[in-house]
């Protein structure tokens, strides 16, 4: 996060105390300006175009932990630009998070939060951050950002099991924060998410087995109707032992339908 | 007008790790709007003695960055007393390209040799995202191309088939992008140093 040392951007431009006021022109500027269109009277940093982005995250709550599901692509516009890139992130032994939209923007987030964790061990305190401890902390910094017309464009979702429960946050780029025993963003909140909500209208939640073949399955929909997606994704499952990720693995696609047309 | 338009590296840049090095290639048009304003740019600008740069977006914008980036690793290298990682100076275009995103425009690609990982490559596209990668190519004649590089590309090539890999995807690109054209430039940069070829005209694959 940034240091705070100028005031925020909007009281910029105004009198120094104990100075004379003198107004400066409007549209000027002393830090240097490019070509960005509407990015006059803007500080530096803003994001105010999602440019490589992920597509959706899925998140599943199961009977002994939670699991979330990606694929691996990094899209640059409608160009599958990068296919490689991992947007589920091991925070800590009980934590993980996936994110969707603007991937740089999760490097930085990636940045902030592995800081984090390694000032966490410095304690030496024997605590480590829970799931829930790390969605709020997220919501606050993501809706501060918001507020500052400078936001981090990512919907990110927080999965992990501590002190027996097991935990499933939302938080996007406005801030918008909410738990729920599934989760979807991007296209898997139209797609995705009725399915996984319907495996969940029975008493007891899902199996492993169950689930992880649920979100295969919802991520096989989305690989057929989302056309930012990719069929190369990765899981990661929380349980009380800990953190597991797997992949990168391949999606099989059915065409059978094809030869009915 | 083309006096009214930003000057731009519209582009064909592209990078590959070998055993032992890197092989970069770009082409050597830049333009304002659709007048060229340089036939025989050097694209491949150096941010130290085994790094460069491959540059896309805009001209202004790429230079000023990779000065900008050439002086803290020259810096850099004289605190650390040994040549600096290549990952280094990936980081360091990273964090201009990705704090300044709304201002700037620009593709960049860091490839080099470093004592410590041999040759690597790693792409800063526009939005200050840091990817390393086997190889990487950039600008807007990239696009003409990813199709010849997914069915090509192999993985462990020796340093002359990806001299070849990279001079054969530039020119395919060259011939159908509009704002990439000229010659193409290259330079295999190993533990000896820097080896730089020019292909002009019959040259071209």
């Amino acid at each position: 996060m940034e240091a705070g040392a100028a005031p925020p951007p909007f009281w910029a431009g105004g009198p120094a105390p104990g100075q004379t006021y003198i107004p400066r022109a409007w549209g000027q500027s002393d830090i240097p300006r490019g070509t960005g269109i509407g990015s006059a009277a803007l500080p530096a940093g803003r994001t105010l175009s999602p440019m490589v982005t992920g597509t959706s995250v899925l998140g599943l709550k199961f009977s002994g932990g939670v699991m979330l599901a990606a694929d691996t692509v990094g899209s640059y516009g409608s160009l599958a630009r990068f296919r490689g890139i991992s947007r589920l992130l091991k925070v800590n032994d009980s934590t993980v998070l996936g994110a969707s939209g603007d991937l740089a923007d999760f490097q930085h987030l990636r940045q902030l939060l592995e800081q984090m964790v390694i000032d966490e061990e410095l304690l030496g305190d024997g605590h480590s951050y829970s799931p829930r401890a790390l969605h709020s902390w997220l919501t606050r910094v993501l809706y501060n950002r918001r507020s500052k017309i400078n936001p981090l464009w990512n919907t990110v979702l927080i999965a992990g099991v501590y002190g027996g429960e097991s935990f499933l946050g939302y938080v996007d780029m406005l801030g918008v924060a909410y738990e729920a025993p599934s989760l979807a963003t991007g296209f898997g909140a139209y797609l995705a998410q009725p399915l996984l909500r319907a495996a969940l209208e029975r008493d007891q939640l899902p199996s492993r087995e169950e689930a992880r073949e649920l979100l295969e399955r919802c991520l096989r929909v989305l690989y057929y109707r989302d056309a930012r997606s990719f069929n190369r994704y990765e899981v990661a499952v929380v349980t009380e032992k800990g953190v597991e990720l797997e992949g990168p693995l391949t999606l099989e696609a059915n065409w059978d339908i094809a030869h009915l047309v | 007008e083309w006096t009214a338009e930003p000057v731009s590296t519209g582009t064909t840049i592209m990078a590959v790790e070998f055993e032992g090095g890197v092989v970069i290639g770009a082409d050597s048009r830049t333009t304002t709007g659709s007048y060229i304003a340089n036939r025989v740019t050097d694209k491949l600008t150096p941010v130290h003695d085994r790094i460069f740069c491959c540059r896309s977006g805009s001209a202004a914008d790429t230079q000023a960055v990779a000065d900008a980036v050439a002086y803290q690793l020259a810096f850099h290298s004289v605190e650390l007393e040994e040549p600096p990682r290549v990952r280094t100076a990936a980081r360091l275009f990273q964090q201009s390209c990705y704090r300044y995103r709304e201002e700037l425009s620009a593709g960049i690609i860091v490839a080099g040799w470093d004592p410590r990982r041999g040759g690597q490559v790693y792409v800063v596209p526009m939005g200050g995202l840091l990817l390393r990668q086997p190889f990487a190519v950039g600008g807007s004649g990239s696009s003409y191309i990813y199709g010849f590089l997914d069915a090509t590309f192999q993985p462990g090539m020796s340093r002359s088939q990806c001299q070849e890999f990279v001079a054969r995807a530039l020119a395919l690109a060259m011939v159908r992008d509009g704002s990439s054209g000229g010659v193409i430039r290259l330079a295999a940069i190993t533990e000896e140093g820097v080896e730089r070829t020019v292909l002009a005209g019959s040259d071209l694959p």
